[in-house]
């Protein structure tokens, strides 16, 4: 039987992509939500104890079948009797319960794949313990009785994906993964398929936090105005995703727009949800301060301070001395926060600069005898990064190799889930 | 979830997206029983390829597939189907429906192509029945119809009923269990007064019945089972009570599938909840140590994240 | 608990407590090691008599004794089949997460389903009664669950049947 193609499923804290390997984007993109009967848990800290699976389940059997998941779990939120929860949190799955519904559901409902006759990929955070690899394994294997199954590393397909851009010649696993969800930013230094792990650095600015500053901007404006209240966070994030890009002088960039209003300012143009009112609103300064605040987190609060570039410079200097200009040379972006317009050029301006500047006083301390051959410092972008851990696992799945690397059933049932704690690394293929 | 719907949710979602802004598109999908389908459009932007592989195609050619696509899909078909593929639609953006309810009765039709081309074997059968309960005895051809690798369905019309044998197949000993738990089940249910119309169903494991009996390659394990559904002519007795039957009977394996596995998840949730109040009682039985704040030679203090 | 399970667990509660006494023992075979005697088994001396105790042939508890550690190896009731896969899938699960169960061994002992084992370093930081009462309820309600489980099976396998059935009204 020609075998079927692999699922790529990438389960992120937000939202969930799915889809079948060969494929350039995901079949599904929907949120990583569940909305079954009962309440919603509250946002506690720490691991939620399960939750007893009722008597009354026991009345008619089949109550825990009664929910939704993705897009249908948010509109049944609202009904009566439903409560929605968010199974994943900081990357990590935290409720095994709803998540195993949860890609019950996905695999029969969304995908319509009899899992029997499929490999899966899953993706796994940085720093994932091994038990919850464990855990993963014992439910593919033993709820779905799948082929085989692969947990990669979310960084390393990130990687993975950027060998579709024509700016990267030699396909290495070297590099550094800057990846910018909704939730949190992570600077990952990997070095030949395997990350660094005492090197991640997170930063607590993400798609998220730029909404609610362009928000904020607006509304200090005085545009919002306009905007029912309902609509504004929505407009706000409509705002950031079409009209920002990344300016390169922040202060000719004001100058410019104060110069030539007509040139720069755009028009957002909404409708009301409800009324179908038609309402319009001038953006501005904000196109550019919007992304502005990976480079000057100051403009947004004063919490964290310090810019992407500097911790991407001390992530790559805090690992190895040898594999270190092989994470300079090879920044690679991922997730939907690092689409802006000329964002890769800005990082790389900046980053070049550090580095430079501490070349420099180097090779003044040493007395200038010796002169460093300087470093190459490049930031790959390329047309996939929005969803590139998924097309990167699309990629790694659709080589003939993917099959050997993968654990099958028979591996599983002879050894038992700690077969998954140790997958082999997708050798950098030619 | 109870009942697995019969239409194929990327291609319902992918049209009605692409109804609405064109662009190119090129994707391979799966539905169950290892059919694979791909939408793409080769030539410009209005113009989708949707292109179907199923296994058995040779059997359903002989069983009249192409008169039933014709029929469903009409001018849409392609005469060459793509490579690798065995049926395309050529579906125009451009020549849609009326937005609204027609165009979503359009997409949702062409969603349901697998079922409409896995009917082929049924709706002879039904065809069958009634020329022979015409004649007033004798039996059909038998069908067969092989699915997956290991499972087969068999359809085979009498005078005064059709009879569909699935042999079922499980690779594991669980869903072995399991299985035969629920085939249990489907013979009894039966007997309960509100669904005493539904057909009649008959379980066997290892013993294929007597319709099979004479065919040669069966398997002989304990793994095999057979499950015959009798259909009368009151559950084809109109085209759209025919219908629903003939969707219906097609996902059997894979709904008893989805729900072997979904017991399978509930039992971990089960068990999870179990393991945790054990848990509970064996910490009852820590003392209370006294936690000492541990300090790093920096000065800063170490605790679990 | 039913009446009739009690005599088999108060005889299962008592020889655990009396079996119970743990001291540090200092492995005599291999210089500055500490193993428990029991899975070793190396020094005869050490070791005493094991035990089982038996409520039919298939429900029985195995108390192996030693000078500083004690296992415990218990076979659960299976009636037919269906308990038998349903009593495998529970002990396995339970044994994958041995580390957060401490006495619990990864594997059981040969001929039984699930197997503890108590050393003198767990009866020094635990209460020992406390101990036997986990044993205790473990035993109490694995059976209950194993029936629990099944039930369930057969009800949603009903529910599963009935609605597939049903679909074919008309």
């Amino acid at each position: 039987m020609s075998l079927l193609a692999p699922i790529i499923c990438d389960n992120g804290t937000g939202f969930s992509k799915v889809g079948f390997a060969g494929n350039s984007d995901p079949s599904f993109v929907f949120p990583t939500a569940i909305a079954t009967r009962g309440p919603a848990s509250q946002a506690s800290r720490g691991p939620s104890v399960p939750s007893k699976p009722g008597h009354l389940a026991s009345k008619r059997g089949v109550e825990d079948l009664d929910f939704f998941i993705g897009d249908e779990a948010l509109a049944n939120a609202q009904t009566p009797g439903y409560g929605i929860n968010y199974p994943i949190r900081h990357g990590q799955i935290e409720n095994w319960d709803y998540m195993e519904r949860y890609w019950e559901q996905t695999i029969f409902k969304y995908l319509r794949a009899e899992p029997e006759d499929h490999y899966f990929l899953l993706t796994e955070p940085p720093l994932n313990p091994p038990e919850n690899r464990e855990q993963t394994a014992e439910i593919f294997f033993e709820s779905f009785n799948i082929k085989g199954l692969y947990i990669a590393v979310q960084a390393v397909l990130a990687l993975a994906a950027s060998w579709s851009s024509n700016r990267v010649t030699d396909r290495t696993l070297t590099g550094t993964v800057i990846d910018s969800g909704d939730g949190v930013t992570h600077v990952i230094p990997c070095a030949e398929g395997y990350v660094i792990g005492s090197a991640i650095k997170h930063i607590p600015i993400a798609g998220r936090d730029i909404t609610q500053f362009v928000l904020n901007l607006m509304r200090e404006r005085g545009e919002m105005a306009n905007v029912p209240p309902e609509d504004q966070l929505k407009v706000a994030g409509k705002v950031k995703e079409q009209y920002s890009y990344v300016c390169q002088d922040i202060v000719k960039e004001f100058r410019k727009y104060d110069q030539e209003p007509y040139k720069y300012f755009a028009r957002y143009e909404g409708e009301h949800t409800v009324t179908g009112r038609k309402y319009e609103i001038d953006v501005g300064y904000e196109r550019f301060l919007a992304p502005e605040i990976f480079f000057n987190p100051e403009i947004n609060s004063s919490e964290f301070l310090t810019p992407l570039p500097e911790i991407v410079d001390g992530v790559i200097q805090q690992s190895p001395i040898d594999v270190r200009r092989g994470l300079y040379k090879n920044i690679v972006l991922s997730g939907g926060s690092t689409m802006f317009q000329h964002f890769g050029q800005r990082l790389k301006r900046d980053l070049k600069q550090i580095v430079d500047r501490r070349l420099e006083v180097n090779a003044q301390a040493s007395g200038s005898q010796l002169r460093s051959s300087g470093v190459e410092v490049e930031v790959i972008s390329h047309k996939r990064q929005r969803y590139a851990v998924w097309f990167g696992g699309s990629l790694m799945a659709s080589l003939p190799e993917f099959y050997s690397f993968c654990h099958t059933k028979a591996q599983y049932d002879e050894i038992g889930p700690s077969i998954c704690r140790r997958y082999q690394i997708f050798g950098s293929a030619t | 979830m109870i009942l697995l719907e019969p239409h194929n949710y990327i291609i319902h979602t992918t049209l009605a997206e692409k109804a609405v802004k064109p662009s190119s598109l090129d994707v391979q999908f799966v539905d169950f029983d290892g059919v694979r389908f791909r939408l793409s459009t080769p030539d410009r932007k209005t113009a989708l390829v949707l292109s179907m592989n199923i296994r058995c195609w040779d059997e359903l050619v002989r069983y009249g597939v192409h008169d039933i696509l014709k029929r469903e899909y009409g001018p849409l078909l392609k005469a060459e189907p793509e490579n690798e593929y065995n049926v395309s639609l050529e579906i125009d953006l451009e020549q849609l429906p009326p937005d609204g309810e027609q165009r979503d009765a359009f997409f949702k039709s062409l969603a349901l192509l697998k079922r409409n081309a896995l009917a082929a074997p049924f709706e002879l059968g039904f065809h069958a029945q009634k020329q022979l309960e015409a004649a007033g005895s004798g039996q059909g051809d038998l069908m067969a119809l092989h699915y997956r690798d290991e499972e087969v369905i068999y359809v085979q019309a009498s005078s005064d009923r059709v009879t569909v044998i699935f042999s079922t197949m499980f690779r594991e000993e669980t869903d072995r269990v399991f299985g035969k738990v629920f085939l249990q089940e489907f013979v009894d249910a039966r007997r309960l007064p509100t669904i005493q119309s539904a057909p009649q169903v008959l379980y066997t494991t290892r013993e294929p019945p007597l319709e099979i009996r004479h065919l040669p390659g069966l398997h002989d394990s304990d793994d095999v089972g057979y499950v015959t559904f009798v259909l009368f002519p009151r559950h084809f007795a109109n085209s759209i009570v025919a219908n629903t039957t003939i969707t219906h009977i097609q996902l059997f394996r894979d709904y008893l599938h989805y729900h072997i596995k979904c017991s399978k998840a509930y039992m971990h949730s089960r068990m999870r909840h179990r393991v945790s109040e054990f848990q509970k009682v064996l910490n009852r039985a820590k003392t209370e140590q006294a936690t000492v704040e541990r300090k790093t030679v920096t000065g800063r203090s170490m605790t679990l994240r | 608990m039913s009446n009739v399970l009690r005599p088999y667990l108060a005889a299962v509660r008592s020889t655990l407590t009396a079996a119970l006494t743990l001291e540090d023992f200092s492995s005599q075979v291999v210089e500055r090691h500490n193993k428990p005697e029991v899975e070793v088994a190396v020094s005869k001396e050490v070791l005493l008599n094991p035990l089982t105790i038996s409520r039919n042939e298939n429900e029985r508890v195995l108390i192996e004794p030693s000078v500083n550690s004690v296992r415990i190896s218990i076979k659960i009731k299976q009636a037919d089949e269906i308990e038998r896969i349903l009593c495998h899938k529970f002990t396995r699960f339970m044994m994958q997460r041995a580390e957060s169960f401490i006495v619990l061994r990864r594997k059981p002992v040969k001929g039984y389903d699930i197997s503890f084992l108590i050393t003198n370093n767990h009866t020094d930081t635990m209460l020992k009664h406390k101990i036997v009462d986990f044993i205790i309820q473990f035993m109490e309600e694995v059976d209950k669950e194993i029936s629990e489980m099944k039930l369930s099976l057969n009800a949603r396998a009903r529910v599963v049947a009935e609605s597939y059935l049903s679909a074919f009204n008309v």
